[in-house]
């Protein structure tokens, strides 16, 4: 039972980084690491409205941050508005608003920290099984649409100019991150995600020059450091989500020791 | 052909352009010179479908210019183009952006179109730089590259903001060159720029832009008076050996 138990808390860390970490090199090339970050924070809007009206929690904030995270992109598209000031207001107004419901429900059975840090230990097999499917369809998305991707990353305009359909794949590439960053809450936390987004495609740039090997190095990285903490987490009784990161960003440095010189 | 008809361009309620009557015929290579701030910019980018048209139309092939470009490849040099020069490709993976729009969603590229792509790179004369990462080129390396990515395609239009703006002087001798020898292959060429020398040498039609057209015609039929009512007191700059 134990044995299980462990088992399916090692798959739940592995499937969570893993699948963070394929979108990490896009959303540092894109340089939209500060997405990543904002879409988790106003996550904690979703799980407060989901909350309030008893509601299931992860259904609700995943159309939340979709909702969001799809008008974040058309809002900074069509207003050309600086993406990185559009995305700070919705981040502080959302945590704002998560804050104002959850103080309207008297009762105070709202357990903050498991969702800023995550647990691992929580994750269920359904959880399971959905965080497989994710990680398969991030596989997916990435793979076949990586040439529109790759020119995206690169020069959203000349892209668009050359008839990449940038508004399309820009659209599915934001929700596939909501849909990633929300899955992964309960594993990982809003605090630890962000952190997942942007740790393994670091490391991965020190490492490798072309984007598939980059993406794959990604994947390696978070599988070694999900493996790494969950250990270290099990015989030092330490919570995972944060062994995992200080594990991403050990590899972090050693990587920017190993880096080839310019 | 390109014809454009009672074109005006505001910005924030300015006006960038002002009744723009212009037609440019197949096979002409054309300049657009004029002071900084002058509308060079705007002006290509609204016939490249870059900028919303406001007000007056533009015709390609006598085919309103939108639903000319979504069916047709066209060429394009930007006056910069932004990008990370850590970003991880290779130049001969820019050059082949220049093909997306004749390859489906989520297909990647044939080795035919791969060998059309170094083709490319041949023609503009930096196929030595086609494997290495794009952070390593120069200025001047880079924009050979952009002009293959620009003629990949085989669009029969070439549009180039300011080619020789990061190339040294030899260096846009060559570069305009190898304009001469696309037009004299049959495209059609517009570009932007500030070298009035390098200009009257090679194209056969100079359009004095500020704001409104001040001339349109014939290279050697633009004197230094017409030039002189473009540029206003920017023309000094002409004295100066500009
Ligand atoms: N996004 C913008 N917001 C406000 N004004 C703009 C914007 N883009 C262009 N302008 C204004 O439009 C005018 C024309 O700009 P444009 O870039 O077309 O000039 P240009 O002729 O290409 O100049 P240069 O030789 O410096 O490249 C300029 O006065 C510029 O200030
Ligand atoms: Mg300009």
């Amino acid at each position: 039972m134990l044995y299980f138990f462990l088992i399916r808390a090692l798959l739940g860390a592995i499937l969570s980084s893993v699948s963070l970490a394929l979108f990490s090199p896009f959303v540092t090339l894109r340089r939209v690491s500060y997405l990543g970050e904002a879409l988790s924070h106003i996550a904690f809007a979703g799980i407060a409205i989901a909350f309030v009206l008893g509601l299931h929690t992860q259904a609700v904030t995943l159309v939340f941050v979709m909702a969001v995270a799809l008008a974040i992109g058309r809002l900074s598209q069509k207003y050309k508005l600086e993406e990185a000031n559009t995305i700070t207001i919705f981040l502080s107004v959302s945590m704002a608003l998560g804050i104002i419901l959850i103080s309207l429900r008297k009762v105070y059975t709202f357990d903050l920290a498991s969702y800023l840090f995550g647990n691992v230990l929580m994750v269920s097999t359904s959880d399971l099984i959905v965080l497989g499917v994710l990680c398969l369809l991030s596989l997916g998305f990435i793979i076949f649409f990586f040439k529109e991707l790759f020119y995206l990353s690169y020069n959203f305009e000349m892209a668009g100019f050359y008839r990449v359909p940038v508004s399309l794949v820009n659209h599915l590439f934001l929700a596939m991150l909501a849909a990633n960053i929300v899955i992964n809450l309960k594993a990982a936390g809003i605090i630890l995600v962000s952190a997942q987004l942007i740790l393994p495609a670091s490391t991965a740039f020190n490492l490798s020059r072309k984007l598939p090997s980059m993406i794959a190095v990604s994947a390696i990285v978070a599988a070694v450091a999900a493996v790494g903490g969950f250990a270290m987490s099990w015989w030092l009784d330490l919570p995972t989500g944060a062994a995992i990161v200080v594990l991403e960003f050990i590899l972090f440095l050693i990587s920017l020791l190993l880096r080839p010189k310019q | 052909m390109i014809r454009i008809e009672d074109l005006n361009y505001y910005i924030a309620g300015n006006p960038i352009l002002e009744d723009i009557q212009l037609e440019i015929t197949d096979q002409e290579f054309v300049a657009i010179i004029g002071p900084n701030g002058a509308g060079k910019s705007t002006l290509i980018k609204l016939i490249l479908g870059l900028l919303p048209l406001q007000d007056g139309k533009i015709w390609i092939d006598d085919i309103p210019h939108l639903e000319w470009l979504s069916a047709h490849p066209m060429g394009y040099l930007p006056q910069r183009e932004e990008y990370d020069r850590r970003f991880p490709a290779n130049a001969l993976d820019i050059v082949m952006l220049g093909l997306a729009a004749e390859t489906k969603l989520g297909r990647s590229f044939t080795s035919q179109q791969r060998e059309r792509g170094i083709e490319a790179m041949h023609t503009t004369g930096c196929i030595d730089q086609a494997f290495k990462p794009i952070g390593g080129l120069s200025g001047g390396e880079m924009q050979r590259v952009l002009l293959a990515r620009a003629i990949v395609g085989g669009s029969k239009y070439l549009i180039l903001d300011e080619p020789e703006s990061s190339v040294d002087q030899p260096g846009v001798q060559d570069f305009f060159a190898l304009l001469k020898e696309l037009n004299m292959q049959g495209r059609t060429i517009i570009t932007v720029s500030h070298d009035l020398h390098t200009v009257s040498a090679y194209c056969n039609f100079i359009v004095c832009l500020n704001r409104r057209l001040h001339c349109h015609n014939q290279a050697e039929m633009v004197n230094a008076e017409l030039i002189q009512k473009t540029f206003g007191k920017a023309v000094r700059l002409i004295d100066k050996g500009y």
